[in-house]
């Protein structure tokens, strides 16, 4: 075993340049299939195969006798489609014949030799995974393992004569699970306590206690679901307003554990803007070709993230390796046109309008007629269905694949596949609906299995073709794990967060509350009582002397608002009952400030207007700031065009504002709302800042976190080169470890053995073995030199064990 | 051609897994996310061309690099109050360069002495996108796909890289020097193209903004010293021999983070590393480079080739507004650009060759588009004007310059690697619009060339998502073969 761990040498071998590789002379997926589909396959082609030829397949090309590739103008398929001869001619007279240009594409394709797509057949796809969900009979327990995962899994080894899996230790389950559920390393204090701990119970208790920490596990599973979104806090379109996060919304939507299905359904069917930025996509300024349009960009999203269809390929051309079609895909994307859609097959029209439709109509339809907000319902509707079992089985795959390493249907995209195992898929999708959709719960119920707590298994060498369970797989940490675990062990956590989100819970009754002391505001017209949509802009410049480390405003405006900071729009109001909350911490500046708001008054008639915003800041330089609406604010009459959520240029006179008397209602909603939540925008709990809460680095990059301008539901397993260089000598993490190293050694008192105790305990969850201790021992001598420290600190975060969720 | 690569590399084995299990799988194994070599054993095989370079140097000149201005001039009017904005074609005078009867720009004097080394194409053309967005442009340029995408496109460096491999086994093969990825508007957008894609980072660029802070990139962290690196990797590697986990572990997982630690380790300490420290070169040729960033940049490129890069990219960089993008102010802007490019790119051009390794070494001159005094995209187009000043007539230097983003026609110069010499290819209008109107080379077939020429099939595709996704758009790419020698 020994020689599996030396270094292997870099054996530098030599490649003919030559090597052969396939070439398209003929497009045969965009070129010749559509040939083939539009006048052959329906007698020629899946289960047909009239005069006894099948085209399914390029074997059966050959074999059929019908082509020459070494000369291909006396192939006798070229005869037939170009006879005139009514008894013989192909297809059979009355059909449609072959334009002169198709029959020239078919002959270049056969004298290519009949370039294939590897895979391919225009025979019928073999599996087909049921929709509906369905409740598979539990099998008795073995060995009074009754959980109904080990049922099912168990019944699975012992039919395939596999071993089970040993189970794991409490140590290393600590260890597992903590990065599994909140994704960070568990303390030597709490690994100490957790190992102490008489109670039967406390690896459940433990799960339940890590998924009770709303933040952590918020923190945790942002990343997860900005990938399966591609949601970010940068990326292309943002500069041109052609995209939109949904940050604020979906951490409040894993702070808060939302349903699955409710989130799913405030998705697609958005009830405000905070979730829209899924469905618009990401525009790009400038044209666009068909197949990549927003519309389209909604149904390939929509497909993969919530039902593991691809229809990437099915969005240009029917499908060649799934059963979608072109029709189905714009069917999807007309859910959410607002314009006619025209379908283009490989960007070119073909003169037909998309319907909208959706992929399962055996489950309900769209009204195609329905004005967009109502379709766009129906499909969320249709989506979350209790008969949609399509849709709970791909979340609960995923949720699978991030606890256990694989998926039961694997790759997770391609929900088409079938799994190693229709029970448990199918259970797993029965019990999310039984929670209701909850996710936490469903995640309880994969760690509290004594699969979830059994050891991992070992692949040797390179995977085999044909899965078979034996075991969870263990999983390198991702970008966001290895750094927060780095800064749980360094202390090098950075004091300042790009998500534009709160962190904390509003609490339920006894919630610390903040007076409130800013005024509504409005023009001059308030002297009297404005008149109805009228709509003006209101304005405070301000200077701060340096950056926001945190801090955020609620405010609300009646009628309605949009609220602009430094020229670009941030938020906006529609219902001025509802108090809005924005983290400010990401929008403001040091130096000159522009706070400005463009608001409208409603209403039919004269009615009261006003405008309502209060901050609380913390700077970085230590000062606490208020920022709200009074006098010195300014109103002006003009209100300006906005053009790519860009504020244009506003020609009128500023003038002071007035100050409006607040009517009762104004006041009650914002006592009711604007004094918790103002609260929490001012952020009194602060936990560890966390990586996934960090826009993408070039650091993470290389780690894995993926760019997000498309959806990635699996990331690398593998270490790269280019990223193992920045592990070595990257900048911010050599500091960390630098800094790290000081940290240790004054918890440690100086102290080497206890330093590595330490040391070992929270990066690996385990004392070090005696041969570690004598080897770590002998580098850092009777009083550690934080060099040396540094480096024994890099050095056990490089470990495969510690990459390595086991 | 022979060209080295680490056979064991993670994704050879992961490709060799991959094939294996598609054979069995189908349409699943498709699917899974990791991207596949079409495969060899499939009917209709072209072979890859024989290269005729093995280094590839590009010196972007991000912003659109005015033709009428460089090399492609035109009718010339100096500066003078009240000159018709629509009567300025060039705002150089043309000179005379090495190659008879082949003229550019005034202020290129350098270039002009060494084009008797270079293929000039004059008709370099980029489809309408609509409304200007410089990096959509870029992009284009860089992956030959137009965004957004479904997939990630790989970079034209990271097909390099993945396809032909590095040159030499520790020197990264795709190299990208002088753009800022932070902190510089558009940064989102020029990231999304600087990547590897959907062939993941292996095959990503080593991105080094500032060519005289390079060597820090590849040595140990700041502060340690070679010995203590070397210790730190002899405690490191003591530790994985002994830890009580290391056979509980798949091999998958542990035996490719093992190798890619060790990469990582050899460049660090490899005699390699030097090639990246500008300071190791004379003063007196370090000076000959040093106009700027760029310069300093053209001169690592050359050490970094001379140590066995396979792609390398120079940029001016790409920072909206300024450099290349005159929205104003141009004539004075290009007139410092030439300051910048011309001696260094001349230089290289002189190092290459008395190195030999000219003759083996594609260097190309290019940008996104061209640029126009009047005309914004092209005729027909429904591009925004997005000039600074809209006025009909000169009335200070600042209007005087080619203001507006024009794409059809341009220039792209291409010295070494297999091309002609002093070899002029297709034509623009003399008057406007400026547009290619003798052999009109596209993205594709542009790119079809340098692929070519590095040796690599413009139809190579790699299967990503069951999706066959070629190095040039549906495999159309051309080379035009009258460049070749």
């Amino acid at each position: 075993m020994k020689s599996r761990y030396l270094f292997p040498m870099l054996v530098v071998f030599l490649v003919d340049m030559m090597s052969p590789v396939q070439a398209a002379p003929i497009d045969f997926a965009h070129e010749v299939v559509p040939i083939l589909k539009k006048h052959c396959t329906s007698c020629h082609g899946g289960r047909e195969a009239k005069g006894s030829f099948s085209l399914n397949t390029r074997e059966l090309w050959l074999e059929s006798g019908f082509v020459d590739p070494k000369d291909a103008k006396a192939s006798y398929v070229l005869e037939l489609v170009t006879s005139s001869d009514p008894e013989m001619q192909m297809p059979p007279k009355g059909k449609p014949r072959l334009s002169a240009k198709e029959v020239a594409i078919l002959k270049q394709w056969i004298s290519d030799d009949l370039p294939w797509e590897a895979g391919f057949s225009f025979g019928v796809v073999a599996y087909e995974p049921p929709l509906k969900p369905r409740r598979p009979a539990l099998p008795p327990a073995e060995d009074c393992r009754t959980h109904p995962i080990d049922r099912l899994i168990d019944q699975y080894l012992s039919q395939h004569k596999i071993p089970r899996p040993g189970p794991i230790d409490d140590a290393t389950f600590l260890r597992r699970v903590h990065l599994d559920l909140v994704g960070l390393l568990p303390s030597p204090e709490e690994l100490a306590t957790f190992l102490a701990d008489p109670c039967p119970e406390k690896r459940t208790l433990k799960i339940r206690e890590l998924l009770a920490d709303d933040t952590a596990y918020a923190d945790h599973w942002l990343s997860f679901f900005n990938d399966l979104l591609r949601n970010d806090y940068s990326g292309t379109g943002f500069i041109t307003g052609g995209r939109k996060q949904v940050s604020g919304w979906l951490y409040e939507s894993l702070l808060y554990n939302k349903p699955f299905d409710q989130l799913t359904r405030e998705l697609i069917a958005p009830p405000s803007d905070a979730s829209r930025g899924f469905i618009d996509g990401i525009k790009w300024r400038g044209n666009v070709s068909a197949g990549q349009t927003v519309e389209i960009q909604f149904a390939q999203s929509l497909g993969q993230a919530f039902l593991g269809i691809n229809l990437k390929c099915a969005s240009c051309h029917d499908s060649f390796i799934d059963r979608w079609t072109l029709d189905e895909s714009y069917g999807l994307a007309a859910i959410y046109s607002e314009r006619e859609l025209e379908i283009h097959r490989c960007d070119k029209p073909i003169g037909k309008t998309a319907q909208a439709s959706w992929l399962f109509p055996e489950i309900g339809t769209i009204d195609a007629s329905a004005p967009r907000e109502a379709r766009l319902q129906q499909l969320a509707a249709l989506m979350t269905h209790p008969e949609n079992g399509r849709f709970t089985r791909t979340i609960v795959n995923r949720l699978w694949h991030r606890l256990m390493g694989r998926g039961i249907v694997h790759p997770l995209d391609v929900m088409q596949t079938k799994p190693w195992n229709e029970d448990l898929l199918d259970y797993l999708a029965v019990a999310l609906t039984d929670h209701k959709y909850d996710l936490k719960q469903m995640l309880e119920l994969i760690a509290t299995s004594e699969a979830y707590q059994s050891q991992v298994e070992i692949v040797e060498g390179t995977e085999s073709s044909d899965y078979v369970y034996r075991g969870p797989r263990s999983r390198r940490l991702t970008a966001e794990q290895f750094l927060d675990g780095v800064w749980q062990l360094t202390g090098a956590a950075p004091d300042k967060f790009d998500a534009p989100v709160f962190r904390t819970k509003v609490e339920q009754g006894g919630a610390p509350e903040l007076d409130l002391t800013a005024q509504w505001i409005w023009g001059d017209s308030a002297k009297e009582t404005p008149p109805s949509d009228e709509t003006i802009v209101v304005r405070k410049i301000i200077e701060l002397p340096s950056a926001v480390k945190r801090g955020g405003a609620v405010l609300t405006c009646d009628n309605s608002h949009i609220l602009f900071i430094n020229r670009r729009e941030v938020d906006r109001g529609e219902n001025w009952s509802q108090v809005r909350t924005l983290p400010l911490h990401t929008l403001l500046k040091p130096g000159k400030n522009d706070i400005t708001a463009v608001v409208k008054n409603g209403g039919k008639g004269p009615n009261p207007a006003g405008f309502f915003f209060e901050a609380r800041l913390e700077l970085e330089n230590g000062e606490q700031i208020s920022l709200v609406s009074d006098e010195t604010w300014e109103w002006n009459p003009d209100a300006p065009a906005t053009r790519e959520g860009r504020l244009g240029g506003i020609k009128g006179k500023w003038n002071p504002v007035t100050i409006v008397k607040p009517v009762g209602s104004w006041t009650a909603a914002v006592d009711a709302q604007a004094k918790s939540l103002l609260a929490v925008a001012a952020e009194g709990k602060r936990p560890m800042i966390r990586a996934s809460l960090l826009k993408n680095t070039a650091l993470m990059k290389s780690l894995g976190r993926p760019m997000r301008e498309q959806i990635v539901s699996m990331r690398p397993s593998q270490l790269t080169t280019l990223e193992a260089i920045d592990l070595s000598n990257e900048a911010s993490l050599a500091e960390a470890f630098a800094n790290g190293a000081k940290r240790l050694i004054e918890q440690a008192d100086g102290d080497p053995k206890c330093l590595t105790e330490y040391l070992f305990q929270f990066a690996l969850s385990r004392s070090p073995t005696p041969a570690e201790s004598e080897l770590v021992g002998q580098m850092l001598g009777e009083t550690p030199e934080p060099a040396e420290v540094e480096d024994l600190l890099w050095s056990v975060c490089m470990l495969p064990e510690f990459f390595l969720i086991r | 051609m022979t060209f080295e690569i680490d056979p064991d590399a993670p994704e050879q084995i992961v490709r060799r897994d991959f094939l294996k299990r598609l054979s069995a799988a189908g349409a699943a194994a498709l699917m899974s996310g990791t991207p596949r070599l079409l495969q060899a054993s499939e009917p209709g095989l072209v072979k890859h061309p024989e290269a005729t370079a093995d280094s590839c140097i590009l010196l972007w000149m991000g912003g659109g690099m005015a033709a009428p201005d460089t090399f492609d001039p035109k009718r010339y009017l100096p500066f003078k109050k009240g000159l018709k904005v629509a009567d300025m074609l060039s705002t150089f005078p043309a000179i005379p360069t090495a190659v008879d009867g082949l003229q550019i720009c005034e202020g290129l004097e350098g270039i002009a002495s060494v084009m008797d080394r270079a293929t000039l194409i004059r008709s370099a053309v980029q489809p309408d996108l609509g409304s200007i967005l410089h990096s959509r442009h870029q992009y284009h340029w860089h992956t030959g796909y137009v965004p957004p995408q479904t997939v990630a496109a790989p970079h034209l460096g990271a097909w390099m890289a993945r396809v032909a491999g590095p040159r030499n086994p520790v020197m990264p093969a795709f190299i990208n020097i002088g753009q800022r990825l932070e902190g510089v508007g558009e940064s989102e957008e020029l990231k999304a193209f600087t990547t590897a894609g959907f062939f993941g980072s292996e095959y990503g660029p080593l991105n080094l903004p500032y060519p005289e802070e390079a060597a820090r990139s590849v040595r140990p962290p700041q502060g340690m010293t070679g010995e203590r690196f070397v210790n730190r990797n002899k405690l490191y590697r003591r530790l994985i021999d002994q830890s009580p986990q290391r056979d509980l572990m798949s091999d998958y997982h542990q035996e490719s983070m093992l190798r890619s630690m060790d990469k990582a380790y050899r460049l660090l300490s490899s005699k390699e590393r030097d090639a990246f420290d500008i300071t190791l070169e004379p003063e007196e040729k370090r000076q000959k480079y040093d106009t700027g960033r760029f310069g300093r940049g053209c001169l690592l490129a050359r050490r970094l080739v001379e140590s066995g890069a396979r792609f390398v990219e120079v940029t001016t960089e790409y920072v909206p507004f300024l450099h290349w993008d005159t929205h104003a102010e141009g004539h004075t802007t290009v007139d410092r650009m030439h300051k910048e490019i011309d001696a260094p790119v001349t230089q290289l051009i002189l190092d290459l060759e008395e190195r030999g390794l000219l003759d083996r070494t594609l260097v190309i001159i290019a940008s996104e588009f061209s640029r126009d005094a009047l005309m914004e995209g092209q005729p027909g187009s429904n591009a925004n004007d997005q000039a600074r000043e809209k006025v009909d007539e000169v009335a200070e230097m600042k209007h005087y310059g080619l203001h507006r983003h024009f794409t059809g026609g341009t220039s792209v110069v291409m010295f070494g690697g297999g091309m002609k010499r002093g070899f002029v290819y297709g034509k623009t209008a003399d008057e406007r619009p400026l547009m290619a109107i003798e052999n009109p080379v596209s993205i594709e077939n542009l790119h079809a060339t340098i692929m070519t020429a590095m040796g690599i099939s413009p139809k190579t595709g790699f299967d990503i998502e069951g999706r066959p996704f070629y190095v040039t758009k549906d495999a159309k790419g051309e080379a035009v073969q009258e460049l070749f020698t």
